[in-house]
């Protein structure tokens, strides 16, 4: 058999073309066809291996006549081809096996032999004391029961002492065992073991490194593992091993193990695996192999492909940003990146944390028979009666109801129930998983059958399976989840009702069930159970605290909406949650009505303990909803726009005015602290209803601590939704609920609405009152202390006096300074219109004057009051006294004495004459240094230059600026609105009316040409006597006076304009206007395509061209002759002249062709003439009578030349 | 503490043009500032005008560093960047080298940069450009030299290196006593 390599074949060939092709030589066995692609996978080469019968004889032949021969577009070349690898392989294989057997044999048949010479028979030597050697056998030694054994020299692997080992097997005879001789035999003899059971051991991903860098370290060291791998024969050799029972029952595991690795294709493919990289770096040479290695890469292993995948090598273009929130984006884009990305930080925390929490989800889900996991089934039912199954909603009842009455235990012990079957589940998970996980993927399923089989016998291998099926489960798990969260996204009913459940059974459920994170997963276990105080310090807290405060009353409505059964809502503010409910409360209500009823048996303590839990969940849930995890369950999103406005319209005044008494609290003493208390609750309580409800809770939170506050504020926000839901609850649910009815409920939203914010406002300006008496009280003595410096001037007071004389009144006792001050500050607090005010104080008043921080800090807290943005940002603004830079230096000077009253500082305390020097000294030196600087800079710049010089012209910034413009054509898409696109649009209807204008004008130009060459004619004929007397002055006075040539040469055009002055033609001026024009326009302009003269000969254009003499035969010619006036002493120049004038006319005539008309143009004068001259004037007899006439003239005179001639010939040869 | 040669400065920038090219002069001509390069004790320091009349007050034996320190002038007057640049050359590289998370550390503890490291790469780089590494999550781990073109990446074999290592982040830690 032969393998022929066949090259030069076309794409297009198959298979079954070869082999039909060199059938005729052979019978073809095997045909091989490559293909070499390029990068773009355009294949370039094709060639084949066949492995053909052939004779030498048809070899030759087949040589002969298929070498370079063409086929199917391409010339074959055919030669000779090594063997396939695997064919050498095998056959190597064979002849190796067929070699060692007899060798082996014969072997094993001498020893025999020679032993049963010394009396052995069968390896037993019978009554033979152990340790007795076996005659003429020095290694054999007679061990237990008279078998015996060889001597094993042992080659030590770390011992440096001693080499090898010596074993004698009659010392250890006593743990001797027997061996079967099948398994001992098997590995190594008997049959060469398959090629794919040949690497059962190698664990491609899955070796101990990858296993850490996963976060699973074994619970065994590895080198038992490693024993227990290796071999089996290994096994037999430790004999003597004191763990001989682990390691036999390790054996027997690795058999199995072994065993189903070579005959199982999911553990095949680990195999595989394991070579697989390799492989596709080598250059691979079968087929089947290929398709074997395709088989290996299972998709399942999603983080090994993606090391694969990421091999490939990134090129990105110079714009690149390598921002990361691009790189976030990614991670976000595809869960395989995320996964990569954290597989590849090999934060193990990290990953350990985010691998485990999954099984456990995965339990909950396999113990159905679990109470706690009441919560999650409903939960399931639910999705599917949404569905439309409503068979299904009978049980839904009946289980929560058995829910609730689990509710009864606490928390506590329900854990302990969950944690059970957890603990039980540990070591068993892997078996409970495959039963429960969805049939996703069949390849998943098999292969975690396979863990169940292989779970007890090695614990390595459980672990490892478990580690697998983990990342399985997680998957499974993450759809799973994913699937839930879409549909809980449907309607937030579920979404409370799970929270309900959920923190009932176990704290863990709900988060992982929504798709959380695990971090949150195991930080919601460690929260309180009772509401986490909100409220407190520092104000982002407080922010945070008031939103969260929103969200949960928010909550709270839902909730009680639902716990109450017929669930109506409370504000007409919540429309789009309220539809969300709706479709969900149409279902449930009978269950809720039932489940109303328990909570109501419960009582009021322990429900109102579980509410608040309720109001701890369901904020964090909420959080995590904005937080973008689960985005459908936002309550914000759902919200519409104006419903929303409308609630932080009520709750906004109830939250801010609460913020506002607790800074107050913070800030002030315990007397203004209860003023302040009582005059919000007197304020408040004479808005809406609802504002009642806020202003007992704001009661309870100035007088006990602010999370009871809320709480109290939401149970008595929930006995008011009680009583309007027992209104509302005869009605039929309130999908019927009308447009009208809704367009009304808005309506009295906004009335009241509109009521709460003038009531807010009345409260706001008594409460300044109020706080202004309190504050004029407590600034008495301090004021006191502003006796030793008086810093507030006189008419500075009575500024502030004219300005807001009327508010002052009411604290016109206090003295004039306080009065500044407090005007200050109050001015302040009008905020916006009164900020020009304030403006104008400080520049009217022109002095800067200060104020005592305190109360300033004080009016600051006041500003918040309102609550306004434009407030707080000027609270950041500085002061007028401490603009511009005199009052940057006061406010150093003050800063050093802090805030201390005794020290203000005053403008007085500026030295301004020293300022001033100071300054200009500074100012000269900081511009020297600046100039000095700049110099730097410039000359730096300058080196820069010569630096990037070339290179920057030639490569980088041309490169740089264009990759940076570079944009994909492809992609690119034309934007009117931008302004570079202009470059995109083709102006084709300006071009057209260019075209059109500039023909037009081109064509009345060439029509008025004549008229154009007028006005210069009679510019030129002005002066066309002096012209002409300076030419004859130029000429008398020589050469010398050189000017410049076209201007002469302008004027020699003009000489013969003048010359040709008498002669009337259009054409005349026209063809003489026009150059002079033209040079006029170029009088700076040294090159000249008509011929240069003698004058410019003289050096002043290096650029000669020499002019053809125009041929003197034209037509035109012998009028210009007759009308060019020449002196006898110009002659010669104007012979020059003339052929100058001649060139100029025959470059000249060519100009107004350029336009429109080639060479003529109308009522050309030459047409009419030209012809003339060519025919004939005379008639034919006439011209023969003069031609006669003439040649008798003619021939006289030659005769009588030729007589002359002759004679003188003669006379000549005479002399 | 004194400005720069005329010498000086185009040794320098010849060596930073490796990096940013053109954008030195963003460096140079500062739209948020002055600032300039002062030499002190052969090494070249980056500092605002500010900061440079601050330095003014130190006599300059007791000058240890001022500004940001960009690299040093070798005794044949070569100019060397040093890490403590890659503030300034990050944001303005040319071209750019990503390494894998695997490779990381390798270049971190002052490896060169192989082929199996080599995570992305910006296109048309030339050999011997000089190149700023980055992690995979970009930030800005060192720089170096392109030891073999975008194109000869590609092709090259994974053991082969292709970023010759010049300074990475891990010398703050390793040359702390000599970086000033």
């Amino acid at each position: 058999m032969r393998r022929l390599y066949i090259g030069g074949l076309s794409h297009t060939v198959t298979q079954k073309d070869l082999k039909d092709r060199f059938g005729k030589f052979g019978e073809v066995e095997d045909v091989e066809l490559r293909t070499r692609r390029d990068d773009e996978g355009v294949p370039y080469k094709t060639f084949g291996y066949i492995n053909i019968n052939i004779s030498d004889a048809d070899l030759k032949k087949c040589l002969t006549v298929l070498n370079k021969s063409k086929w199917k577009g391409g010339t074959l070349q055919i030669e000779t081809a090594k063997e396939s690898f695997l064919h050498r392989l095998a056959e190597e294989r064979q002849t190796a096996a067929e070699q060692r057997l007899p060798q082996t044999e014969d072997q094993r048949q001498k020893m025999l032999d020679s032993l049963s010479k010394a009396g052995v028979d069968n390896f037993t030597m019978k009554a033979a004391v152990p340790g007795t050697e076996v005659p003429g056998h020095k290694d054999w030694v007679v061990s237990k029961f008279g078998r015996v054994l060889p001597v094993l020299q042992l080659r030590s692997q770390k011992g440096s002492r001693a080499r090898t080992l010596k074993y004698d097997p009659s010392k250890y005879s006593h743990n001797i065992r027997k061996l079967d001789r099948s398994t001992a035999d098997q590995p190594t003899t008997d049959q060469p073991t398959p090629v794919t059971q040949l690497t059962w051991e190698v664990q491609g991903g899955d070796d101990d490194i990858s296993k850490k860098r996963r976060g699973e370290f074994p619970p065994y060291e590895p080198p038992t593992r490693k024993k227990s791998r290796t071999d089996v024969v290994n096994s037999h050799a430790a004999e003597g091993r004191t763990r001989l029972k682990q390691t036999v029952d390790s054996v027997d595991g690795t058999e199995a193990h072994q065993f189903t690795n070579g005959y199982e294709p999911p553990t095949d493919h680990r195999l595989a695996q394991g070579k697989g990289p390799r492989l596709t770096d080598s250059d691979m040479d079968s087929d089947e192999e290929i398709r074997r290695m395709a088989r290996a890469h299972n998709p399942s292993h999603a983080a090994l492909r993606q090391e694969e995948e990421d091999d490939k090598l990134e090129v990105v273009g110079l714009d690149y940003l390598e921002k990361s929130s691009r790189a976030r984006q990614q991670q976000r884009g595809s869960a395989g990146d995320e996964e990569e990305n954290d597989y590849d930080s090999a934060d193990t925390d990290e990953l350990f944390a985010s691998r485990k929490p999954p099984p456990p989800a995965q339990e909950r889900l396999t113990l159905p028979t679990a109470e706690q996991l009441a919560g999650n089934d409903t939960d399931k039912k639910r999705k599917t009666k949404k569905k439309g199954k409503a068979g299904e909603e009978e049980d839904n009842p009946a289980d929560s109801e058995k829910h609730v009455s689990s509710r009864k235990p606490s928390s506590a012990q329900q854990s302990v129930d969950y944690d059970e079957p957890g603990s039980q589940n540990q070591r068993k998970k892997i078996k409970v998983l495959p039963v429960v996980k969805p049939p996703s993927s069949e390849s998943d399923s098999d292969d975690d059958e396979d863990d169940v089989d292989d779970d007890d016998d090695d614990d390595d291998d459980e672990e490892e399976e478990e580690l697998e099926s983990a990342d399985y489960s997680s998957d499974s798990d993450y759809e799973a989840m994913f699937s839930n969260v879409t549909r809980l996204e449907l309607s937030l009913a579920d979404l409370q009702r799970l929270a309900e459940e959920s923190q009932q059974s176990c704290k863990t459920t709900a988060p992982s069930v929504l798709g959380a994170s695990p971090e949150q997963e195991t930080n919601l276990p460690s929260r309180p159970p009772g509401r986490p105080a909100p409220k407190k310090g520092t104000t982002p807290e407080e922010i945070l605290a008031a939103l969260m405060e929103e969200d949960s009353s928010e909550d709270e409505q839902k909730k009680t909406k639902k716990s109450k059964g017929a669930g109506s809502a409370p504000l007409p503010a919540f429309q789009g949650t309220r539809a969300l409910d709706d479709r969900a409360q149409t279902d449930e209500c009978p269950r809720r009505r039932k489940v109303e009823e328990e909570e109501e048996k419960e009582g009021g303590r322990g429900g109102q303990v579980k509410k608040q839990k309720l109001h701890s969940e369901a904020p964090q849930l909420n959080q995590r909803a904005t937080g973008g995890k689960t985005n459908g369950q936002k309550p914000s999103a759902t919200q519409d726009t104006s419903s929303e406005e409308e609630e932080e319209a009520e709750t906004v005044p109830s939250s801010s005015s609460d913020d506002e008494e607790e800074e107050r609290m913070e800030a002030s003493r315990a007397d203004v602290r209860a003023k302040a208390a009582a005059t919000a609750s007197s304020s408040s309580s004479s808005s809406s209803a609802e504002d009642e409800q806020e202003v007992i809770s704001s009661e309870a939170a100035v007088k006990a601590a602010p999370h009871s506050e809320s709480s109290s504020s939401e149970e008595e926000e929930e006995e008011e939704e009680d009583e309007e839901e027992e209104g509302e609850e005869e009605a039929p649910r309130r999908v019927a609920l009308g447009a009208a009815e809704e367009e009304e409920r808005q309506r009295k939203a906004n009335a009241r609405r509109l009521a709460a914010v003038k009531q807010r406002q009345k409260e706001a300006e008594e409460h300044k009152k109020l706080i202004q008496g309190a504050l004029a009280n407590l600034d008495a003595p301090t004021a006191g202390a502003g006796k030793h410096i008086v810093f507030g001037s006189d008419d500075e007071g009575e500024d502030g006096v004219g300005n807001d004389a009327d508010k002052q009144q009411a604290t016109s006792e206090v003295t004039t300074s306080k009065k500044t001050l407090f005007q200050d500050s109050q001015s302040e607090d009008e905020a916006t219109g009164d900020e020009a005010a304030v403006n104008e104080n400080a520049t009217t008043q022109g002095k800067v004057h200060l104020n005592p921080s305190g109360p300033q800090l004080f009016g600051g807290s006041e500003n918040e009051e309102d609550a306004d943005e434009e407030e707080d940002g000027s609270r950041f603004d500085i002061r007028p006294q401490f603009e511009g830079k005199a009052g940057q230096k006061l406010m150093e000077l003050q800063s050093r004495f802090g805030t201390d009253q005794r020290f203000r500082m005053d403008s007085r305390f500026l030295e301004e004459e020293e300022d001033k020097e100071e300054e200009s000294e500074k100012k000269k030196s900081v511009t020297e240094e600046e100039e000095a600087l700049d110099e730097e800079r410039k000359k730096n710049l300058s080196i820069l230059q010569s630096v990037l010089g070339s290179s920057q012209q030639t490569c980088s910034s041309k490169t740089a600026g264009r990759a940076k413009t570079f944009r994909d054509v492809s992609a690119l898409h034309y934007d009117p609105s931008k302004e570079e696109h202009a470059a995109f649009e083709t102006k084709s209807d300006e071009t057209k009316k260019e075209s059109k204008a500039a023909r037009r004008k081109k064509r009345e130009e060439a029509q008025k040409l004549p008229e154009v060459s007028k006005e210069i004619y009679y510019d030129v004929s002005g002066d066309l006597k002096a012209v002409f007397g300076q030419t004859k002055k130029d000429d008398v006075a020589g050469e010398d006076e050189k000017t410049n040539w076209d201007q002469e040469e302008e004027r020699e055009d003009d000489e013969e304009e003048g010359g040709k002055e008498e002669r009337p033609t259009l054409q005349s001026s026209l063809l003489f206007a026009d150059p002079g024009a033209e040079k006029e326009e170029a009088s700076g302009f040294k090159f000249s395509f008509f011929g240069d003269d003698t004058e410019t000969g003289s050096g002043e254009t290096e650029y000669k061209v020499e002019s053809i003499q125009a041929p003197k035969v034209s037509w035109q010619q012998d009028l210009r002759f007759h009308d060019s006036s020449s002196d006898e002493e110009e002659e010669e120049q104007e012979d020059e002249e003339e052929q100058s004038s001649i060139a100029a006319l025959t470059t000249e005539e060519e100009t107004p062709s350029k336009t429109d008309l080639f060479f003529f143009y109308p009522e050309d004068s030459r047409l009419t003439e030209g012809p003339r001259l060519f025919c004939r004037s005379s008639h034919l007899e006439e011209q023969r009578e003069q031609w006669e006439e003439r040649r008798s003239e003619l021939r006289q005179e030659y005769r009588k030349k030729h007589k002359d001639a002759r004679r003188k010939l003669k006379s000549s040869q005479k002399s | 503490m004194r400005p720069l040669t005329d010498e000086e400065t185009k040794i320098m920038f010849e060596k930073l043009s490796k990096y940013i090219g053109e954008n030195i002069k963003l460096l140079v001509d500062r739209p948020d500032g002055s600032y300039c390069f002062r030499l002190h004790n052969d090494r070249v320091y980056y500092m605002s005008e500010k900061i440079l009349k601050l330095a003014t007050n130190i006599s300059r034996d007791k000058l240890v560093s001022v500004g940001t320190c960009f690299g040093k002038f070798t005794k044949t007057i070569k100019f060397r960047l040093h890490i403590t640049a890659l503030d300034f050359l990050a944001p303005y590289a040319k071209f750019k080298v990503w390494v894998k998370p695997g490779a990381e550390q390798s270049f971190l503890y002052g490896n060169h940069v192989l082929k199996s490291g080599l995570g992305r790469i910006t296109e048309n780089t030339m050999q011997y450009q000089g190149v700023v590494v980055y992690s995979m999550t970009d930030v800005p781990l060192g720089f170096g030299v392109a030891a073999k073109s975008t194109q000869e990446c590609r092709r090259v074999d994974p053991m082969s290196i292709v970023v010759f290592h010049q300074a990475d982040v891990g010398e703050f830690i390793r040359n702390e006593d000599t970086l000033t």
